[in-house]
């Protein structure tokens, strides 16, 4: 079960003995029911993935919300967007852009693309670091972004291209890689702005905001 | 021919061979094969035009995607709207300009020292032809009509683009209260007299 989409920058989560709930500290809106809200450090399970977290600078404080009833959650006045796990694919995302999710999925965090000096490149570029958080299991994401995302496919012996500030996240099969289109343009200053596009092939679903702002 | 839909805050650009031209900076995805290219300060529109452009203060940074594919563009999360030119002149702030499809003209036109005054530089950006010109608004826009005998006055912050036969003319409610700072907030107004259609954004800048 999902969360509800109240609108756009806000979900409703229900929560009851058998399902908590995994939040950004302090992005409660109101709840109704009987709920307790308390804090959990580090994004991964036990000691190693909470010293693996605070290494990789990929950590936001998190609450788990228990109890029976419901909760509204939002952040800052961003937009929301809902997704549902089924399991098949992970998602990956940075970690400041996850809004909620079901306590049952489980986060752990990694290096980007592991591809070397490439990967450090793309994680540069596009502002998030060496390492982004993946989530797997079956359940509900809600992820922030500025201006809301939009969705593209992504088939097999496609490209589709993204401006690295622009880019949300991802699920599926999809390898993410940062090419250069710099020329003697962009050196003088006559450039399109676009020097940097991150290239996504596989086969999954891309997530991109309709905003150039990182959060 | 290329294609411009409004999706909200996105705008689509369907290319099919052909090119548009769009704000440096402003592509957030891409399908196909695209490619990107500056099309330097006022999109080229010729040394005349870069050179009023500078004496004006308006300044326009635009790109060139030219291919075959789907580009996706959207700036700062503001709502876009895509507006069809059959020959007519859209005059709009040029930093409320997204993209125009080839067949348009840009230039800068000098709106006198009434510009200047209501903070909007002395210099406006027409886009003139026929084809498509995706404008920026911070929020939904606002269409209002201007027809003959009811002129229309806007904030000069919150104005995005005029189109058809219409004039301009600053109102100036500055009186003896606004100089001891006890004015309404609302210094400087446009007026617009004729016919045509006036675009607004519901944010003042």
């Amino acid at each position: 079960m999902g969360f509800e989409v109240v609108n756009s920058k806000v979900v409703r989560a229900d929560v009851s003995p058998d399902r908590a709930v995994l939040a950004r500290r302090g992005a409660m809106l109101g709840y109704s029911g009987d709920v307790v809200f308390r804090p959990v450090h580090g994004q991964g399970r036990g000691v190693g993935g909470a010293v693996g977290a605070a290494l990789s600078r990929e950590s936001v404080p998190m609450m788990a919300t228990t109890g029976s009833g419901q909760v509204l959650y939002g952040f800052r006045g961003l937009h929301v967007t809902a997704l549902d796990l089924d399991g098949r694919a992970p998602l990956f995302v940075e970690a400041d852009r996850l809004l909620a999710h079901d306590a049952d999925l489980q986060t752990s965090v990694q290096l980007i693309a592991s591809g070397g000096v490439r990967g450090a490149l793309r994680g540069a570029a596009s502002g998030q670091g060496l390492f982004t958080t993946q989530v797997s299991g079956v359940g509900a994401v809600a992820l922030l972004s500025h201006g809301g995302t939009f969705a593209l496919e992504v088939g097999p012996g496609e490209v589709v291209g993204v401006d690295p500030q622009a880019y949300v996240g991802h699920v599926g099969a999809l390898s993410v890689d940062l090419r250069a289109r710099a020329g003697w343009r962009d050196a003088v200053g006559r450039g399109s702005g676009e020097a940097f596009q991150l290239h996504v092939t596989g086969s999954g679903t891309v997530y991109v905001q309709a905003s150039e702002q990182k959060l | 021919m290329a294609q411009l839909t409004a999706d909200g805050k996105v705008l689509v650009v369907d290319l099919a061979g052909d090119a548009v031209r769009a704000v440096t900076g402003s592509m957030v995805a891409y399908e196909g094969a695209v490619e990107f290219a500056g099309a330097g300060m006022g999109g080229g529109d010729g040394f005349r035009a870069a050179l009023k452009r500078k004496a004006g203060g308006e300044s326009l940074s635009l790109m060139e995607c030219r291919g075959t594919g789907r580009v996706h563009l959207a700036l700062a999360a503001r709502h876009v709207v895509v507006v069809d030119l059959a020959g007519e002149t859209l005059q709009v702030e040029s930093e409320a300009l997204l993209a125009v499809t080839s067949g348009l003209r840009l230039d800068v036109r000098f709106a006198g020292l009434g510009g200047a005054a209501a903070g909007q530089g002395v210099a406006t950006t027409t886009v003139s032809g026929d084809g498509q010109v995706a404008v920026l608004s911070d929020g939904p826009m606002i269409a209002l009509e201007v027809a003959p005998g009811e002129p229309l006055v806007v904030d000069p912050d919150a104005f995005v683009a005029s189109s058809g036969a219409v004039s301009t003319t600053l109102v100036s409610g500055v009186s003896w209260r606004s100089l001891v700072g006890e004015g309404s907030g609302e210094p400087f107004s446009m007026r617009f007299d004729g016919s045509g259609l006036v675009l607004l954004q519901p944010a003042e800048r």
